[in-house]
């Protein structure tokens, strides 16, 4: 991907999060009181209008950003710690690698949204519930993926030299071994963030969320549940904020980590002495060949 | 192959014992619940007397090993329950939905993953603009939650252009004696929309994923020996790439149909589908506890299922990693 879309990425997601941040300061009214006519369409009062309480959507989005985003680092950071500390655990620590491959397995056939909604229907909805749920449900995947990678690296003669050494075993973990699994990070943090974006409006839109806090999630699910929206029009300044601001921020991180894709085509090729144009492979091979 | 089985046996056990805990582990009591008069406030309240009475009923007064005991015995008499919200039995209900379930994500994950595989091969293949163009579409369509797919078709092709219908798995009050091929096409027309949701929300993975297993044999040395016999580019595409790049597609399509029950939920919520999906929505606002813990078992039990035969079709046909 060339720099400029990377920088674009980098502004959009830049604006959500400082949208997010200063919600407290710049948003006009409060998010949850009707502050002007019902469905009142964009204008100077009201940036993006009123929602059918007479709820203003700008003060609603910003609110919004806010929790979504928080959802999503949250997320993000526990299902990732999680990822690598139990991917981590169980290539080095011998004696626990069967009870955490195990559990990993075991974790990784559950289908999600069956176990969403079941714990969820269970623990009832809240914000901090809906969190603890997501991130710790959703490191399976990654934690098979850093130890199958880890399982390449855990007798190569460098480790072995640490050993020799005398470095402990959390030291070799940490400082020899880990950083192999270090370009696995990008990838985890995109399809995270964007997991616990889509699973927060998603739950939200199965009615789900929690109805007394304010995010994209909900807004949308407020707003999909009134029939009337989609007649008269005023889903333009009403369903279009959240739903543009899911699309913008998960476009956008995943545009940052495509900046960091590497080639592996080209990279083959290099290591192979062979080297094809890869654009031309077909066409240039096409013409020389008689069929 | 035995230990591979062994191994699948364990797991869903597994599953089993966590559908059993994860209820009576995880705080928040249903009967609490309906005590305060519903989390929706929609449940009627019940007296303490009541409350015993169910707590009897549901085996909750005894312990915990002869809860387990009871629990196993009733589903190998495929026992799964008594539905709360519909009062019939939780086996029956589930049983009539499946086949609506099935039909639809079956089709839409087979429609996803052959277009997806192809449309990764040409991406990977030619390369350069097709590249980019495909890879470009399949981010954005990747940004798009699966609810909002499927509200902008709803939106679009049905109340806006009138071209399928609104919502339902077939017309109810179909006139009487209708031939079962128009029966067919009736189900087919109400089931397009909610099958093309779901292929729009899968089919970007397949392509992104082929593409990339793709491009990673472009510069084998076998491709250039069959292009040097003098075989066509697109027998060399098709007989001597392809094949090789279809391993992780396979997963990735194991997986996808292992989410087959589960997936279904929010399109099956838009449309409503009178499917598995649906009714875990219905169970859901009717906090009817039993069909939820019914729908995660059985969709539990699929992904297992989808697991074990991906892993056998693995091992056919990779036989070279499994020779031991």
């Amino acid at each position: 991907m060339r720099p400029d879309s990377r920088g674009l990425a980098l502004a959009v997601l830049g604006l959500l999060i400082a949208a997010a941040l200063s919600a407290p300061l710049i948003a006009p009214y409060d998010p949850a009181l009707p502050v002007g006519l019902p469905l009142k369409p964009p204008g100077p009062d009201h940036l993006l209008g009123t929602n059918d309480l007479g709820q203003d959507v700008w003060s609603q989005w910003l609110w919004g950003s806010r929790a979504s985003l928080l959802i999503a680092v949250v997320v993000t950071l526990l299902s990732t710690g999680l990822s690598w500390t139990i991917g981590l655990s169980a290539a080095m620590w011998r004696s626990g690698e069967a009870a955490l491959t195990g559990l990993t397995d075991l974790l990784l056939a559950l289908p999600a949204i069956p176990l969403y909604l079941l714990v969820v229907a269970l623990i009832g909805p809240s914000q901090v519930h809906l969190m603890l749920a997501l991130g710790l449900l959703s490191w399976p995947a990654f934690a098979r993926v850093v130890r199958a990678r880890l399982l390449a690296v855990r007798s190569e003669p460098y480790v072995e030299a640490a050993r020799v050494l005398g470095a402990s075993p959390m030291r070799v973990a940490v400082y020899h071994v880990a950083p192999a699994t270090l370009e696995l990070l990008p990838a985890k943090l995109v399809l995270t963030v964007r997991f616990a974006i889509f699973a927060e409006a998603t739950l939200a839109f199965l009615g789900l969320g929690d109805p007394a806090a304010r995010s994209w999630g909900t807004m949308l699910s407020w707003a999909f549940s009134n029939p009337l929206a989609f007649v008269n029009g005023s889903w333009t300044w009403w369903v279009l904020p959240p739903a543009l601001a899911i699309v913008a921020a998960v476009l956008s991180t995943t545009w940052l980590s495509i900046g960091e894709d590497r080639d592996p085509a080209g990279r083959r090729a290099d290591q192979s002495g062979l080297r094809w144009p890869r654009w031309r492979t077909a066409r240039t091979a096409a013409g020389v060949s008689p069929g | 192959m035995t230990s591979l089985a062994l191994r699948y046996v364990l797991l869903a056990a597994a599953v089993l014992v966590l559908n059993f805990l994860l209820p009576r582990l995880l705080p928040g009591d249903p009967l609490a619940a309906t005590a305060e008069g519903g989390l929706s406030g929609a449940l009627p309240a019940l007296t303490s007397q009541q409350q015993a009475q169910l707590r009897v009923t549901y085996h909750l007064d005894q312990p915990l090993a002869s809860q387990f005991a009871s629990y196993v015995v009733d589903l190998a008499r495929g026992d799964l329950g008594w539905s709360i919200s519909r009062a019939a039995p939780v086996s029956q209900l589930i049983g009539e939905r499946i086949p609506w379930t099935l039909s639809l994500v079956l089709t839409a994950v087979v429609i996803a993953a052959t277009s997806g595989a192809a449309l990764g091969l040409v991406a990977a293949w030619r390369g350069g603009h097709w590249d980019q163009a495909l890879v470009g579409v399949c981010t954005a369509v990747a940004a798009l939650p699966e609810f909002l797919v499927a509200t902008l078709l709803l939106l679009a092709l049905s109340i806006g252009l009138h071209w399928f219908p609104l919502q339902g798995g077939e017309t109810l009050f179909a006139p009487p004696g209708q031939a079962w091929l128009a029966t067919l096409g009736d189900r087919i027309v109400h089931l397009a929309l909610p099958a093309a949701s779901l292929v729009v929300a899968n089919l970007a993975a397949f392509v992104l994923l082929s593409r990339g297993a793709i491009r990673g044999v472009l510069a084998e040395p076998y491709l250039a020996t069959a292009r040097a016999k003098g075989l066509g580019e697109w027998r060399v595409a098709l007989r001597h790439a392809t094949p090789n790049a279809l391993l992780p597609v396979l997963t990735l399509f194991g997986m996808r149909l292992g989410q087959v029950l589960g997936g279904a939920i929010v399109v099956e919520r838009v449309f409503a589908i009178p499917g598995l999906g649906l009714f875990a929505f219905q169970a859901i606002q009717a906090r009817d506890y039993p069909v939820l813990q019914a729908i995660f078992l059985v969709s539990s039990l699929t992904v297992l299922l989808a697991n074990f035969l991906v892993e056998l079709a693995h091992r056919r046909l990779e036989p070279r990693r499994y020779a031991a």
